[in-house]
Formats: structure tokens, C-alpha cells, sequence
């Protein structure tokens, strides 16, 4: 196991090195493009850290406190659903900074498919907790 | 109000268990997207020893698919390892030691690289920039950076995966939080399930009715997405003065549009397949490449450059490589469906080749030259 971590490491090294360097030109460029491309390398792990994983935590203890034991894991998993499907829809709703219409491309009723699908995910989430297995619950 | 500590977090979601076996497939995940993110890469700047080849006619179809539905799975899997781990964040003191400093650095990497990947790459299928760099050239390197950063972090932590992923589980006890320890890794799994069902269909036909969130219709003309209309590329309709020019050496052979008609058609069905993961399969009708060259006197095994009418644009032009100038299916097509081509199709012709990137199977042909 000690080669095999050795090796992971100085391919890993390796790797790191050259994306580095395809980097570098890029940074180098105009000062526009180098401030966006450092704000979306650093913004993923900045938005995670502080907005969206303290909101989920703080949602997880809202549902502990409000819902019963039966309903905690259906509308958890419901939400996180929710969720992922609403980030996914993102860049198809806001387009702001799109680039020119093209014929068949990105031109679907989003938002329709979007209420659509969290519409089936919650009767989903429904039917699970109507028919939560009592035997499971009892001792 | 304080600041949380490592052992508030009392929830079985976290800890190694279940980040090992996130870990486990966001790896995977990532793996795929990288290996065909290259090939793809590869295809565009081909490398001398890079060989690429024309069957089966949808590998490229297929590659590019599995890159864009990989990293939409990723997406839940990411913010799920994220969670599995998210105490760490608050492990006291800070840094430990230099090998310690560097581990947390190489994981500020990781993370950073990892989001960069996936949410440049999902706005970039949907046609969507919010950023200033070259979307192409600033992917492929934190590409690089994301897998670096995940072989690094997977060196340091084999031991506790390998503990993690074989050990056996404790006796369970009552969840504290919302969800159990299994729980939580069935709803990563639906996440990751519902987001490839919601995009897939941008790639997989029988899918294209479930994809809500697809990035492609069918309402494009003749049925096929346009990924650069001809207003964008700045063409309009050739009339009766427009040659094809085939160019051999010092030997010019120009056709006209009824001239290429008038020879030997070939119809097949060939795939459209978009660097966004979008694909589409239709049926082409057109002279094949391979022809003409032997028309103009050219040996085969040579490669082809391809020009367009367009004027300018990343991608006016092309180089068809020698395996793809000789297949008899690389077609100079003048008909899709049996119509003739859609001026947003490339009217008065266009090449379509098998497996290869749809910016690659250049519309508005004007000249074809043997290199």
C-alpha cells in the first residue's frame, strides 16, 4: 500500500503541476480575466462553506424538531432532490449572459419541467410516508 | 452565538463511513469525465501520436455523452462527500504541521477545481457564460488540477478508506438528525439518480421525453439542434456562381451544386454529436470525401483541411484526418432527411464524418484541400 500511495502522490503532483501551468497564461492575460476565472475557482468552496452547508444544517434541525420520526426521511430526501433538480435548472432559467438563440438548443418550458418534476419527487415523498412500514417502527 | 466545533456534529451522516463510499463514486465520476475530457481535447488538438478512430460511428457520441452525464451526477455526489466531511472544516487547531498545512491546501484545491469543473461545464451546455475567460482552455486546465488534487488526497487518505469501506458496521444506533447514515447515502444515490434522468435525454433518445432539464428540443430545423445559426456565422444563400473547390497540390477542381448532385450519392445514418453532450442521428445524403480526393487525384491516406464560407470563427475551418478522409461514410452531405440541407445546416453542403465533434463537421463548405 505504501508504493501505491507513493505513486498516487507524485502522479497527483505531477497533474497539479501541469493544470498549474495551463493556468498561468490564463492569469497572465487581462487583468478582467484573471479576477473572473480566481472568483470561480475560489467561489465554490467560499458559497459551500459558509451559505449552503450551514443552510442545510440548519434545515436538518428545523426537520428534526417539527416532523415526526415517520416524515423525517421522505421529506428530507425530497428536499435534497428538490434541490439538486432546482441547482441543475440554473443556468437554463437565468440567462443573463447567454450567447445568441440557437434553433433547438436550450429552448424547452424549463420552468414547466422543473414544477413538473418536483411535483412527482413530493407525491413520491408522500407515498413513502403514507405507507412508512409500521413493522419497522415498532420494537 | 460560537462558532461550531468538530463534535457538535453528532449526525451518523458524517464521518468516514459514509464519505468513503461517496468518495467512492464521485472518483468514478470524475475519473470518466476526465479520461473522455481528454479525448475529447485530444480529437481538437490532436497530438502526432494521437489516432482516433471512425467506428463505431457513435464513439464519440457515446464519450462526450458519458462526460456530460458523469459530471451531472457529480453534482449531488460533490455536495453529499461535502457534507460527509463537513465537521472537518471546523477541526481545531487550524494546521497541525506542514504535512498538515498542505493536505488542507491541497483539499482547498480539490474543492475549488472540483466546483470550477461542474459549474462552468453546466452552464457551458447551456449555452451560458457568466464569466469572462475561454471557457475551453480554463476547464481543461483545472481539469488537471481537480484530478491532481484527487490523486493527492486519495494517497493521504487510502488507510482510512480502505479501514472505511471494509470494516464491519457497528451496531446502528437511533439517528440524531434527520436522516440515518443509510439514509443519507439512498437519498445521495436518488439525487444522483434523478439528475442524470432529468438531463440525459440530451444524449439518450428514449430518455429525451423524461430530461425536463435537457439542454436540446427537437424543434430544430429538419428536426436537428444548430449550434451556430448562419446569421451567426454571418452566411447567406449561395446562388448559381458558387464552386466547390477541391485542391490537389497545384490542381484546382471546381464543382458546381448541380455537379455534386450529379454524382454517385451515398445516404447514410450518422450522428450529430456536440461537445455539450447533446447527440442527435439522422440521415445524410452526399458525396462521400474519399470520392471526391480520387476525382482530384489524391492517394489516400492523407488529410484533409476543410474550409467554410463563414468568414471568421473559432471553427470556419477544419482538418479532417486521414482515417476519416478515407472512410467511405465521411460524407460532403448536400441532403438531410431527403431535403435539401437547411441554411442553418450548412447549405450548399457540409461535412459529416463519423465519430467526431459536431464544431468539427464543418457547414457552408466551400473548399477542400489534400495536405
Amino acid at each position: 500500500m505504501r508504493v501505491l500511495r507513493v505513486v498516487l502522490a507524485v502522479l497527483g503532483l505531477a497533474a497539479l503541476g501541469w493544470g498549474g501551468s495551463l493556468l498561468v497564461p490564463l492569469l497572465l492575460g487581462s487583468p478582467g480575466d484573471a479576477v473572473s476565472l480566481l472568483a470561480w475557482l475560489g467561489g465554490g468552496p467560499v458559497l459551500h462553506d459558509l451559505l449552503l452547508a450551514p443552510a442545510v444544517a440548519l434545515l436538518g434541525t428545523v426537520i428534526v424538531r417539527a416532523l415526526s420520526p415517520r416524515w423525517r426521511g421522505p421529506v428530507t430526501t425530497g428536499l435534497v432532490v428538490t434541490g439538486t433538480l432546482g441547482l441543475l435548472s440554473v443556468p437554463l432559467l437565468w440567462r443573463e449572459n447567454s450567447g445568441p438563440p440557437n434553433p433547438g438548443l436550450h429552448d424547452r418550458p424549463y420552468l414547466a419541467g422543473l414544477a413538473a418534476a418536483v411535483a412527482v419527487v413530493w407525491i413520491v415523498v408522500l407515498l413513502c410516508g403514507v405507507t412508512h412500514r409500521r413493522t419497522k417502527s415498532s420494537p | 452565538m460560537r462558532l461550531p466545533k468538530e463534535a457538535d456534529f453528532t449526525s451518523q451522516t458524517h464521518g468516514p463511513r459514509t464519505a468513503a463510499r461517496i468518495g467512492l463514486w464521485l472518483g468514478i465520476a470524475f475519473l470518466v469525465c476526465f479520461v473522455t475530457g481528454l479525448l475529447s481535447h485530444a480529437i481538437q488538438h490532436p497530438p502526432s501520436w494521437f489516432f482516433w478512430p471512425t467506428r463505431p460511428i457513435n464513439l464519440y457520441r457515446i464519450t462526450q455523452g458519458l462526460h456530460v452525464v458523469s459530471g451531472v451526477a457529480a453534482i449531488p455526489l460533490l455536495l453529499a462527500k461535502l457534507w460527509s466531511v463537513y465537521p472537518k472544516l471546523f477541526g481545531r487547531p487550524l494546521v497541525r504541521s506542514l504535512p498538515h498545512a498542505l493536505e488542507r491546501g491541497s483539499i482547498l484545491v480539490l474543492i475549488g477545481a472540483s466546483f470550477f469543473e461542474l459549474t462552468t461545464g453546466l452552464f457551458n451546455v447551456a449555452q451560458n457564460y457568466p464569466w469572462k475567460f475561454f471557457f475551453p482552455v480554463a476547464h481543461y486546465a483545472a481539469g488537471w488540477l481537480a484530478v491532481g488534487a484527487l490523486l493527492v488526497h486519495v494517497a493521504v487518505k487510502l488507510p482510512v478508506i480502505r479501514t472505511a469501506l471494509t470494516r464491519e458496521p457497528k451496531p446502528v444506533d437511533p439517528p440524531t438528525g434527520a436522516l440515518s447514515r443509510r439514509g443519507f447515502l439512498r437519498t445521495t444515490w436518488a439525487a444522483s439518480g434523478v439528475a442524470v434522468l432529468a438531463t440525459a435525454g440530451v444524449a439518450v433518445p428514449w430518455l429525451r421525453q423524461v430530461s425536463v432539464l435537457a439542454w436540446r428540443s427537437d424543434r430544430g430545423p429538419q428536426g436537428l439542434p444548430v449550434n451556430r445559426t448562419a446569421t451567426a456565422a454571418g452566411v447567406s444563400t449561395v446562388d448559381d456562381t458558387w464552386r466547390l473547390e477541391v485542391v490537389n497540390g497545384g490542381v484546382t477542381m471546381r464543382l458546381s451544386l448541380a455537379e455534386l448532385a450529379a454524382l454517385p450519392q451515398t445516404t447514410a445514418e450518422l450522428p450529430i454529436a456536440c461537445v455539450e453532450g447533446w447527440s442527435q442521428s439522422a440521415i445524410w445524403t452526399g458525396v462521400p470525401v474519399s470520392a471526391l480526393l480520387r476525382a482530384a487525384h489524391a492517394s489516400p491516406g492523407r488529410a484533409v483541411r476543410v474550409d467554410s464560407l463563414e468568414r471568421d470563427g473559432l471553427y470556419r475551418s477544419s482538418e479532417l484526418p486521414a482515417a476519416h478522409a478515407d472512410d467511405p461514410l465521411t460524407l460532403l452531405a448536400l441532403r438531410l432527411g431527403g431535403e435539401a440541407l437547411d441554411l442553418d445546416h450548412g447549405y450548399p453542403c457540409r461535412i459529416i464524418a463519423p465519430s467526431r465533434p459536431g464544431v468539427l463537421q464543418t457547414k457552408w463548405v466551400n473548399r477542400l484541400e489534400v495536405l
